[in-house]
């Protein structure tokens, strides 16, 4: 008999992971590569969390992916190029995306339609086409990300503590930034506003308005995707997600799915197991876990009484992040045909982002939209004479709080409705009369699938007193308790595909030297 | 970027001593806030409520009262069963069905039945089905044996994507029903006449004989007295026709084109597979877009010796099948004419599914060894299942031993 299907009555582990997401599929591949005893428990009955596809009719969407970031070339491999091919060594192609962005601002009074190329340069330059006069502070502004990029590489290969002389030293455009929103870095290099609002467009990727969305994160973000690049899977994330789980399997670890973690066991502060809804325990003293913080400590940490009071002010203290609405259409006609050239659309109506932030409370369509022509990526990836399309917008996670199931469809069709109204005016380009499948995804849909809190898909958000660099300092002492790992998206190093990945890398090891330690590895 | 430029870069956002401290403290402050937020725990989460409402793992359902339809037809009214934890039935889109869980004296089984009801009627506290009992049929036998009023029915939520949206379809739908392929439009109509869907609809309805025709007086009065929304033409294949409203025959071509307005319409398709069979190949006539035309799924593959590709010589065959179910191994037989999912039934297994021809993916299992045949036009897997070895076992049959892995039961 295969190995890999050993079963699920064993019922000592030395590691559970719980939940298939991103963060969870990599922290179990991981672990079970070194040799442990591993399960890894989803709810649902596909791998991936977010990170998955679905099927209407002859097409299949992507579920939530844009642009994976930090993947770049075979010969200058970015971060989760090498996670995949040199460490997971999994079995998923991915292919570039053509352009930055295509930018449309619709409101009289900011009009801007421009498409931004990868290439620091050659980004510049657009920028300058657009603003004459711009090309140095925009220059800056990227010199800022490559400090940051430098900065926090430095950091890493320390550990998480770095020398405070070298970084005075060599990094103080970091030191000096890490404090900031983006708005006053901005402000300090003098970038005139309308190349702000081009350079800015990727403030949606993190969903927090540029007054308040941290700098280290956001000019981070910024330079790495123009200049690497961005890739996506050929075959939509369930690709990649099906690699590895394929790839945990190889290594003896078992994957469950239909199964729901209901507690997380806990002794004195240390796990002891956990419970799965088919009343099943599996013992083990160590829990790597894919859910967020405000579930697992509000809901799966069992007994309550061993949840420390710090936990729920951690959590409390926090802004949850937005959630999305997506429209997946399959349309009959080829993006030639419509005269769509670009991959990745940002529609809005503003680029005051304050404004766009404020209003997404309201349950109504969005004044801010990105949409993907994915055959402008991956040709082949409908049929002939067909294209695929889709559009995001964001919601705060409350909006959707009193929605009533009877009032459930037609509200979502009425967003959509919009949202493909927008884009329409905006490209000039008419797509209703060619929509051959439609689905929407709404907070409801994210939460349906994966359990997140509140259908919340973006983690907390990224401000600066909350942002990545005080999270990384702090992690280890806002560890609760013992034998217990976070990874994915609302964890360290924020939300989005390739922070949650490396996350559920760093919690393997985390695991692993515990598990060394223990001597139950090597 | 030139080196000189690189080093000249000096931010400073208020001053440099300000900046620095600024970054000095930032954990020290974080520390602070965390301090001074309420340590009360988040006790709800109304997208959570909101998803378990509309899509709930299972409703438990009690017979309130049956309906004789026809001589072999029956609508079940079906009102939650409290006692077990269903206080309000979920909320579903007009053409949606539920997968019923019914154990047929020890053999547990799955079936789609399109809901007949409104979905106005899930406020009121009902859904109907309306189910026709198949010659020797096993589980439609054992229904008319045992159900009765007070006997209590285990449901999926409603499921499937056989609907109306407004955003893809025209306002004029013509409905294209065989047989008990009417019930999901009857839902249908319901929610044109209520306003739920603002469309209007023409239903082209086929049945051998004029006794098997379902709702024939429910459509007439409604059709009667909305004759804006509704019109419902009678197609029998019988040789004599003496129904008011009734054509003789099939539903073909000609008959489309004297009722509908073909080019300006959406065509909603349910009925067994002959039936889809012979009206495809008369639609193709109008070369209409794919989007013009839309098929419901639902339901087992009778013949599977029919199917494109199927390797007739093994059709007396028999083969091994491991199955890999959460903590339980078993090896079974699986007959080379019948789903794996009807062999893991027949041995007790009772495995998830749901849509039952391919197309939900709620069966999804990992092929580990062996090889399947799947029905080409039943084949909904996503590609890089195709790539990985997983298949839908309800739309895949055997063509020699196998082992696979089946996902757990949701639920005990």
């Amino acid at each position: 008999m295969n190995k890999s299907i050993s079963k699920a009555n064993n019922r000592s582990y030395d590691v559970v992971v719980i939940g298939a997401g991103n963060g969870g599929l990599v922290a179990a591949a991981r672990v079970a590569m070194k040799g442990a005893k591993i399960i890894l428990l989803e709810q649902h009955n596909l791998p991936g969390g977010f990170a998955s596809s679905s099927v209407r009719g002859r097409f299949e969407f992507e579920t939530s992916l844009h642009e994976l970031y930090d993947y770049s070339t075979p010969k200058n491999k970015g971060g989760i190029r090498i996670l995949f091919e040199d460490r997971l060594n999994i079995d998923a192609e991915f292919v570039p995306v053509p352009e930055a962005y295509r930018l449309i601002v619709t409101n009289p009074d900011e009009e801007i339609d421009a498409v931004l190329p990868f290439g620091i340069e050659e980004f510049i330059e657009a920028v300058e086409k657009e603003v004459p006069g711009s090309k140095e502070s925009i220059r800056k502004f990227f010199q800022l990300g490559k400090e940051i990029d430098q900065a926090t590489t430095y950091i890493g290969k320390m550990r998480g503590n770095p020398d405070q002389d070298v970084l005075l030293r060599e990094h103080t455009n970091f030191l000096r930034t890490a404090a900031y929103p983006v708005d006053d870095v901005q402000n300090a290099l003098n970038i005139p506003k309308k190349a702000r609002a081009i350079l800015n467009a990727y403030w949606l990727y993190l969903g927090v308005p540029t007054s308040r969305v941290n700098t280290t994160v956001f000019a981070a973000m910024v330079y790495g995707y123009i200049l690497k690049g961005a890739y996506i899977p050929k075959m939509r994330s369930h690709e990649y997600t099906s690699a590895i789980e394929a790839k945990i399997r190889e290594y003896n670890g078992v994957v469950e799915y239909n199964t729901k973690v209901e507690k997380i066991l806990v002794k004195e502060g240390q796990v002891i197991g956990i419970q799965t809804n088919k009343g099943e325990i599996i013992n083990t003293k160590h829990v790597i876990c894919n859910a967020s913080q405000t579930l697992t400590y509000n809901n799966l940490i069992h007994p309550k009484s061993e949840v420390p009071e710090i936990a729920f002010k951690e959590i409390n203290a926090r802004t949850h992040g937005i959630t999305t609405i997506v429209v997946y259409m399959g349309l009959d006609t080829t993006a030639e045909n419509l005269g769509l050239k670009d991959y990745s659309y940002f529609i809005c109506d503003t680029m005051d982002t304050d404004q766009l932030y404020d209003s997404l409370i309201n349950l109504e369509t969005p004044k801010v939209q990105a949409s993907l022509c994915l055959n402008n990526a991956i040709p082949g990836c409908s049929p002939p004479g067909t294209c695929i399309i889709s559009i995001t917008s964001a919601f705060r996670p409350s909006a959707w709080d009193k929605v009533k199931p009877q009032e459930y469809f037609n509200l979502k069709t009425r967003i959509a409705e919009g949202l493909i109204e927008n884009f329409e005016k905006a490209t000039g380009v008419q797509i209703r009369d060619h929509i051959e499948e439609i689905e929407v995804a709404t907070p409801q849909t994210f939460s349906r699938f994966t359990g997140t809190y509140n259908g919340v898909i973006y983690g907390y958000e990224l401000e600066s007193w909350d942002s990545v660099v005080p999270r990384l300092q702090n992690m280890n002492e806002e560890k609760h308790i013992k034998g217990l790992e976070f990874c994915g998206g609302f964890g360290k190093r924020g939300h989005g595909y390739s922070s949650s990945l490396k996350d559920g890398e760093t919690a393997a090891l985390f695991t692993i030297q515990s598990l060394i330690k223990e001597g139950i590895i090597e | 970027m030139s080196q000189k430029k690189e080093k000249n870069l000096d931010i400073t956002i208020k001053s440099t001593s300000r900046d620095l401290l600024a970054f000095m403290k930032l954990s020290a402050n974080r520390k602070k806030r965390f301090e001074k937020a309420s340590n009360e725990p988040i006790k709800s989460d109304p997208m959570n409520e909101l998803a378990t409402s509309l899509h709930p793992i299972r409703q438990y359902l009690v017979i309130e009262s049956i309906k004789d339809e026809t001589k072999t037809t029956k609508t079940f009214k079906l009102t939650p069963n409290k006692e077990l934890g269903t206080d309000e039935l979920a909320y579903f889109r007009p053409g949606q069905y539920l997968s019923l869980k019914v154990n047929v004296n020890g053999v547990e089984i799955t079936r789609p039945y399109s809901i007949a009801s409104s979905p106005s009627d899930v406020l009121k506290g009902f859904y109907e089905l309306t189910i026709r009992k198949e010659e020797n049929g096993f589980l439609t036998t054992y229904i008319w044996d045992q159900w009765k009023v007070g006997t209590k029915i285990e449901s999926s939520g409603p499921e499937g994507f056989f609907y109306f949206d407004r955003l893809r379809d025209s306002k004029q739908i013509v409905g294209i029903a065989g047989g008990s392929g009417i019930t999901p439009f009857r839902s249908i109509a319901k929610a044109i006449i209520e306003g739920e869907i603002d469309a209007k609809m023409t239903l082209l309805y086929g049945s051998s004989e004029e006794e098997d025709i379902i709702y024939y007086d429910e459509f007439k009065a409604l059709e009667k007295q909305f004759p804006e929304k509704l019109k419902i033409v009678y197609i029998l294949s019988c040789e004599v026709v003496s129904l008011e409203g009734c054509e003789q025959g099939f539903i073909t071509a000609d008959i489309i084109r004297k009722y509908c307005d073909v080019k300006n319409s959406s065509f909603f398709l349910c009925g067994p597979q002959i039936m889809y069979n012979f009206v495809e190949k008369e639609l193709m006539e109008f070369n209409l877009p794919a989007r013009r035309i839309r098929r419901e799924a639902f339901g087992e593959v009778r013949d599977v010796l029919d199917l494109p590709g199927f390797p007739q010589e093994i059709a007396e065959k028999s083969f091994k099948m491991i199955v890999h179910m959460g903590e339980q191994t078993k090896e079974i037989p699986a007959l080379a004419t019948e789903s794996l999912i009807i062999a893991m039934e027949r041995a007790k297994l009772a495995p998830p599914s749901k849509c039952r021809s391919g197309e939900c993916g709620f069966c999804r299992s990992l092929l580990i060894s062996g090889n399947v045949y799947i029905n080409p036009i039943s084949d909904w897997r996503r590609a890089a299942d195709k790539k990985f070895g997983y298949i839908h076992p309800c739309s895949s049959y055997p063509l020699s031993d196998l082992e696979i892995k089946v996902p757990r039961k949701l639920r005990n």
